[in-house]
Formats: C-alpha cells, sequence, structure tokens
C-alpha cells in the first residue's frame, strides 16, 4: 500500500496512433508504454528525436488523448482536470505572451491556477527572485533571452506550489551557463520535496540529476532502472594513447592494471578501468613514454542508450508479423524492472 | 465552470490587443472612414445629414466586424501555433474555459473599439448639426450583436483550422449571412420543390445577419420596433451560443501535436 501511494505518475500500456494527413493509414507512435515515477524523485525520460517523449509528455499533460491504455498523475486519470493545480508543466522551447512582462506572465498563470490573491504579489515576487528574474520583472518578454524565458517558463510552472513537475527538454538550446543554472534549480526543487519528471535526450544531465531513468526507443520503453544501478552495474573505462611505449613496461601495464593493449604503429592505445588511469599515467611518464591523450570512455548510460538505439533500428528491419506484446515479452539483456 | 478563469483570460485577450499596435491602425482607419462622410455628404445639394450618417455608420459596421474577424480567425489557432496553449492548459483550466475566455476577450475588444468609433461618429454628427436619436443607439446596439455572432463564427473557424481557411469561410458567413433572407424568398418563389426546403434550410443555419441591420431605419429617423430589437438581441446570444457550442465540442476533440 505504502510502495503505492508513492507513485506519482503511472502510464500503462499506453498506446498512441496518429493518422497524419487526411488518409485512413494510422502510425503508431507509442506501443504499450509502461512505467511509473515515484514521490520526490527526479525521473528521466531519455530518448533520440521522434522516439515519443513528447508525445507521452502531451498526454500525460492532457494536450492530446491517448489510443489505449490508462495514465494517471497522483491516481487521477489524465483526463480530469482538478488534478491539475497539483501539477507543473514547462514545454520544450516555451513561449509566452511577449507583450507581458515578467511580473505579468507569472500573476497571469498564478490567477489561472487559482492561487489566493492575498498570496499572488508576494509568491511572484519570490519566484522570481529564487529563478534569477527579479531584476527583470517588470521589462517585456520579448526582450528576455532564452535562457531568461526557460527560467520564466519554470517559474510558471511553480507558481501554484505544485508537487509534480514536468519538464520538457529543460536544457533544450542553453549555454553552458543558462544549463548550469536550469541544473541547479532543478536540484533544489528535489531538495523541497518535489517529484520532477523529466524529457531530455542529454545524458550528462540524466547522470547528474535524475534517480531513476527510462529510455523510449521508437515508443517502446527499452530500459528502466536506477540510475546508481546503471552506473555501478559497471566500472567506467578510459582510454589512454602513448608513443614509446617499451614491450615491458606494456606487458606490466596489462598484467598489474588488467588493460587491454592495442596498437597502431608507433601509437599504443591502452583500455583500462578509470580507477587505474592515473597510476598508469604517472608509470608511462615515468619511464619516458610520451602520452597523447586520456579520455574517458563512453558511460555506462551511454552505452545502454546506444544498445537502445541499435535495437530499434534491429526491430525497425524485422517483418512486421512480430506483434508488439512478442516484442515487449521478450525482455533484452539490458531490461531491468525494479 | 470557473468564471474567474474565464475572465483572467478575456483580460488578457483584451490586453493584447491593446498592447497591438495594427490595432490602433485599423481603429484610425475606421475613425478616418467615418470622417470621409463629411466629404461625401458635401457632394450632395439634398440630405447631406443623412448620407453622412448613413456612411458612418456602414464605416463602423465594415470596420468593426473586420476587426473582429481579423482577430477572431487567429485566435485559437494562434495560441496552438505559438504553444502558448501548452502551458494554459496544463494549469486547471478547461478548454471550454479557454475557449470562452479567448472569445469573451475579443468581444469585449471590438465592442470597446465600436465605442470609440461611436464617439467619433457623434462628434462628426455634432459637428455637422445632423440629428442624433434613441434610433442610433439602437443601431450601435445591435452592431454590437451582429459582433457578438460574427466573433463566434470566426471563433467556430480558428479553433480548428489555418487563419486563411477561417478568413474565407468567416467572410462567406457573413456575406450569405446578409443574404440569407433573400435565399429563403428566392427559394420560396422557385418552381422546383425541392429548392425550397434547401433555402429554408440555409437560412436556419446561416446567421440572419440582416435582423441586426437598422441603419436605415435609424439614419431616416423611422421607428424601430422594440420587440424586433429584442427578438435579434435573443436571436443573437442563442445563435452565438450553438455556434460556441459547437466550436467547443470540436476544440475539445482536439489533440495539440
Amino acid at each position: 500500500m505504502e510502495r503505492e501511494s508513492s507513485v506519482v505518475v503511472r502510464l500503462e500500456e499506453v498506446v498512441k496512433d496518429f493518422r497524419p494527413g487526411f488518409g485512413l493509414r494510422v502510425k503508431r507512435v507509442l506501443h504499450g508504454i509502461s512505467f511509473d515515477v515515484r514521490r520526490g524523485e527526479i525521473f528521466g525520460f531519455v530518448g533520440p528525436n521522434g522516439a515519443g517523449k513528447t508525445t507521452t509528455l502531451k498526454i500525460l499533460m492532457g494536450l492530446i488523448r491517448a489510443t489505449g491504455g490508462k495514465a494517471a498523475i497522483l491516481g487521477n486519470d489524465v483526463g480530469e482536470r482538478g488534478f491539475r493545480k497539483h501539477v507543473g508543466f514547462l514545454p520544450e522551447n516555451p513561449y509566452f505572451y511577449d507583450f507581458l512582462t515578467g511580473r505579468e506572465i507569472l500573476n497571469f498563470y498564478a490567477k489561472l491556477s487559482g492561487v489566493p490573491a492575498a498570496e499572488r504579489k508576494g509568491r511572484v515576487q519570490n519566484l522570481l527572485d529564487w529563478v534569477g528574474l527579479g531584476q527583470a520583472a517588470d521589462a517585456r518578454l520579448r526582450t528576455y533571452s532564452k535562457g531568461m524565458l526557460q527560467r520564466t517558463g519554470i517559474a510558471q510552472a511553480l507558481v501554484h506550489d505544485p508537487d509534480v513537475i514536468f519538464l520538457d527538454e529543460p536544457m533544450s538550446g542553453l549555454d553552458p551557463i543558462g544549463r548550469m543554472q536550469i541544473r541547479d534549480i532543478i536540484l533544489r526543487l528535489r531538495q523541497d520535496g518535489k517529484t520532477v519528471f523529466m524529457n531530455t535526450h542529454i545524458l550528462s544531465d540524466v547522470e547528474v540529476l535524475c534517480d531513476r531513468v527510462a529510455v523510449i526507443v521508437d515508443g517502446r520503453i527499452r530500459y528502466q532502472g536506477r540510475i546508481e544501478d546503471v552506473l555501478e552495474e559497471r566500472d567506467r573505462m578510459s582510454e589512454i594513447v602513448v608513443s614509446g611505449l617499451s614491450p615491458e613496461l606494456a606487458q606490466r601495464v596489462e598484467k598489474e592494471f588488467a588493460a587491454v593493449l592495442r596498437g597502431h604503429g608507433e601509437q599504443i592505445v591502452i583500455r583500462l578501468s578509470e580507477k587505474y588511469a592515473s597510476p598508469v599515467l604517472r608509470l608511462c611518464l615515468e619511464c619516458g613514454a610520451e602520452v597523447t591523450s586520456l579520455s574517458p570512455e563512453r558511460t555506462p548510460l551511454e552505452d545502454i542508450f546506444m544498445f537502445a538505439v541499435g535495437e530499434g533500428e534491429r526491430d525497425r528491419s524485422q517483418p512486421a508479423a512480430c506483434s508488439d506484446s512478442a516484442r515487449r515479452d521478450a525482455a533484452t539483456p539490458l531490461e531491468v524492472r525494479r | 465552470m470557473m468564471l474567474h478563469r474565464v475572465g483572467t483570460l478575456a483580460h488578457n485577450t483584451i490586453r493584447e490587443a491593446i498592447r497591438n499596435r495594427l490595432l490602433y491602425t485599423l481603429l484610425f482607419f475606421a475613425i478616418a472612414l467615418i470622417g470621409t462622410g463629411v466629404l461625401v455628404s458635401n457632394l450632395s445639394y439634398v440630405e447631406g445629414e443623412r448620407i453622412l450618417q448613413d456612411v458612418g455608420l456602414a464605416a463602423i459596421r465594415l470596420m468593426s466586424v473586420g476587426i473582429g474577424v481579423f482577430v477572431g480567425v487567429g485566435l485559437i489557432h494562434g495560441e496552438v501555433e505559438r504553444r502558448t496553449i501548452y502551458t494554459i492548459l496544463s494549469k486547471p483550466v478547461s478548454r471550454v474555459e479557454f475557449l470562452l475566455g479567448k472569445y469573451l476577450g475579443l468581444v469585449l475588444t471590438t465592442w470597446l473599439m465600436l465605442v470609440v468609433m461611436g464617439v467619433a461618429f457623434v462628434a462628426v454628427s455634432l459637428g455637422y448639426g445632423a440629428p442624433l436619436d434613441g434610433g442610433h443607439l439602437t443601431a450601435f446596439g445591435l452592431i454590437a450583436m451582429e459582433l457578438v455572432v460574427m466573433v463566434a463564427v470566426a471563433t467556430l473557424f480558428s479553433s480548428f483550422t489555418t487563419p486563411m481557411l477561417a478568413s474565407l469561410f468567416t467572410v462567406g458567413i457573413y456575406v450569405l449571412g446578409h443574404l440569407s433572407r433573400d435565399l429563403r424568398q428566392l427559394g420560396g418563389q422557385a418552381e422546383g420543390e425541392s429548392l425550397k426546403p434547401l433555402a429554408n434550410f440555409l437560412f436556419e443555419v446561416l446567421p440572419d445577419l440582416e435582423a441586426f441591420n437598422v441603419t436605415t431605419a435609424a439614419v431616416h429617423q423611422l421607428a424601430i420596433s422594440p420587440h424586433e430589437t429584442l427578438a435579434a438581441v435573443v436571436y443573437g446570444f442563442g445563435y452565438s451560443l450553438l455556434v460556441l457550442a459547437l466550436a467547443s465540442y470540436l476544440f475539445a476533440r482536439r489533440d495539440f501535436r
């Protein structure tokens, strides 16, 4: 029972069909996806462009209707409306009425969300300060930068103090400073006990921010699990490219540090666990070898992502006779459902 | 339905119009057209005052409906295109509330403009020494009702199609709406039996916009029946409600892809 009440977002076998143009042909974009988001976590919904992330989010926001399956937020069917006072939403590349100022737009959303008039002014000012827009509060939105608009978007999503916040590509198009600011805001939301659902294809953000992740490819969930598990599943690996490595030293590196060496002419590539990168680097330099580069390999999450994408491509090339349910039942080595 | 949400959306729609410079240009153009009545009336030896008011009221009708249709056809479509609707519908706002808020905001905007044009009309009439009475007020009131209907029609088309198509459909309805009585009369006189029910059907479906046209009576200071005026007001609200119900039905079924 406790576990049930901790589920904030639940999708069960959600299917979505679109009818492109006026034809009779139907295109299925979601093939019975299911996942849960739990209270207080940051959930990363990851997938390549066109995988179905935004479609899923639009179903959750009631902007489009699912063809089949069930979608619920805080135990309410997404077709209902009353519970939306507990939900905040930032769409991808948000656009707001640019004839309004930052303060006016937040007032507008606060009124729509039913924030009492007595609280509204203070709430809006606090939020503007919280997202770093206090100085620009009375400037028209048409004068705002992309990063400022994104922060306005987050502020409008929070103006009614919701329990769950849905963010669609929150880092999209932002410079490194803008990304860092949004990242900090998301982490502060978790500290405040909010649940955050984040659509993204930037895996480094997922690794830093998210507690759990689901990977969607071609409208199918290919993986879901805890980020901790993903990162612990395997050592992070590094590659060191050196030249002038003596055969004796090469043998020692292989034996002592469980490294795999492969040669490219004068250059040798040493592939080894990230934890041994520093001692091996030091050893190579002490022995007079020339180090050309040191680079981390793909992270485990990137591995999973690439595997899922590859699986999707394989599925597409398979004959249509293979049913969706059969595909779902055929668990992949990466499918970890906890 | 919560009226405060509809009110908030309507207020924002009015604010958008007030901050839009293009509408001021249209309003200036409308006032200039009312002013041209003075020139046209000077070309006539007789009934200069009536020509002045005829031109003025015709300009007001045309420009106010023009503004209503011009803004109305993009009213919903623009929100979907710019994706401003996403954040609004993610709040506890229903699609019907959204549609009604936008509609009400535009009706009030066009009424506001009608008041400004009315002030210009009164100023020009007084300056020229043309008579003004209750008939003129009734004419303005029924232009306001025609706006209620035409903005509803524009909102209906805007709720499911592009501004270009919505403009074509709305202007088409406006023209046919003014001809619907003639259509019914022609159908009644036609020889073929099948034409009569068709003409009646068109009369029932199309708005009877001539019901709101009392400008000739107002200008010529003829008696305007209070019963007919009241019937036109009831008809205008009733027709608009039906159109808005259809718009809400279509809008509620839309996927915002």
